[in-house]
């Protein structure tokens, strides 16, 4: 069986002094370029190195965005991530309007991907290194998601941050309105 | 979400973009400032606080989280490490990742600002293929790199076979605090 990431280390978890670096480019190309630099970093990020990524999920449509996230965070240090699929009425105990009440989607008839993410790692490690987090940190999450998935035929919502959020994927198409940006928390 | 487990991989392509928007001025910049003074700020407090001690400490828990494959040796006048497989380049080289033109000089880009804010100065080389080594000395030092073995007997990285067999060039910095200085004739102190 592929794994579901495209790239592969030889120690099965990353190293969490890394969440450091990527909390301090956030804030260098925020403070050196701007804010709009910042997004179209996240973009690219999205659409040029998570290419294979994309390529998977277009080719194995949302089981395969399941098995990258599961995988994703497995390999992420202190990453306590539920990742469900979730079909109209439901085949994972949980309906979509469950998983993701007023979530900007229309919940009725959608297949969806749904990440709880009940602890992020990468705040956890912000916090326990005593970081200053940069307070835009969690909308990379959509910039970058989104920006992979259109590639797919897919996008993404979100909605928390700061810790804990919950993120789903769907078909294009199946979402009710835009990513509604207040609906990500500042991070802190 | 962008992680920890691939972060080699993205980190080597924010460079690429970088150059994009702003040349190599503003990736040496990126490396000073972000890595340097900011992500790694609690290498530079232990290195200004403790000296030799600090540069073991803090590459015994980050090279050790890392996996790499590598020998420190220290001494009262100097800090030296032999990096025999490097787990960042080992990670792109594996992977097929090259989207800037020398990902090993982000090292010195960081260490060498951090060198220098603390009194040290650095020399250093490394073969583009996961090996590398580093001499950290006080500022004041006017001692030019060591000869071969001379401080870390047969770990040092020079002594083996596949050092300096390959096509790539070694990229040379003497008394280096960033990655400009490369490959320049040796400074007098």
């Amino acid at each position: 069986m592929t794994n579901p990431l495209p790239y592969q280390d030889t120690k099965p978890v990353g190293a969490a002094d890394f969440y450091f670096a990527i909390n301090a480019t956030f804030r260098f190309i925020r403070e050196t370029l701007g804010v709009a630099a910042l997004h179209a970093y996240w973009g690219d990020l999205g659409r040029e190195y998570m290419g294979l990524v994309s390529q998977r999920w277009k080719q194995g449509g949302l089981p395969a965005v399941a098995e990258y996230w599961r995988a994703f965070f497995a390999a992420e240090p202190g990453a306590d991530v539920e990742v469900t699929i979730t079909h109209g009425s439901s085949e994972s105990g949980i309906s979509a309007a469950e998983a993701m009440p007023s979530h900007q989607v229309n919940r009725e008839n959608a297949s969806l991907v749904v990440l709880n993410v009940k602890t992020c790692p990468a705040i956890r490690h912000l916090r326990e290194g005593k970081r200053i987090i940069d307070p835009g940190f969690c909308q990379h999450c959509y910039y970058v998601s989104e920006a992979a998935a259109q590639a797919a035929g897919l996008t993404v919502r979100i909605k928390g941050g700061n810790g804990s959020c919950r993120q789903i994927f769907c078909f294009s198409g199946a979402e009710e309105s835009p990513q509604n940006m207040e609906d990500i928390e500042k991070a802190s | 979400m962008i992680g920890c487990y691939d972060f080699c991989g993205h980190y080597e392509w924010t460079f690429a973009w970088l150059q994009r928007q702003g040349g190599n001025d503003l990736v040496q910049k990126y490396w000073a400032q972000a890595v340097g003074g900011d992500s790694q700020r609690h290498a530079a407090e232990l290195i200004k606080k403790k000296a030799f001690v600090g540069m073991a400490e803090y590459w015994t828990h980050s090279l050790a989280e890392e996996a790499a494959g590598y020998v420190a040796t220290a001494a009262d006048d100097i800090f030296r490490i032999d990096m025999h497989e490097c787990p960042s380049k080992g990670f792109l080289l594996r992977n097929g990742l090259e989207h800037y033109h020398d990902y090993c000089d982000h090292c010195i880009g960081w260490i060498g600002p951090v060198m220098k804010d603390a009194g040290f100065h650095v020399h250093h080389e490394h073969n583009h293929c996961g090996k590398c080594w580093w001499e950290f000395r006080r500022i004041n030092d006017p001692s030019c790199a060591s000869t071969e073995g001379k401080v870390a007997g047969q770990n040092d990285v020079r002594l083996h076979a596949d050092w300096a067999t390959h096509n790539q060039p070694l990229d040379v910095f003497r008394n280096a605090v960033d990655a400009s200085k490369k490959n320049q004739p040796t400074e007098l102190l």
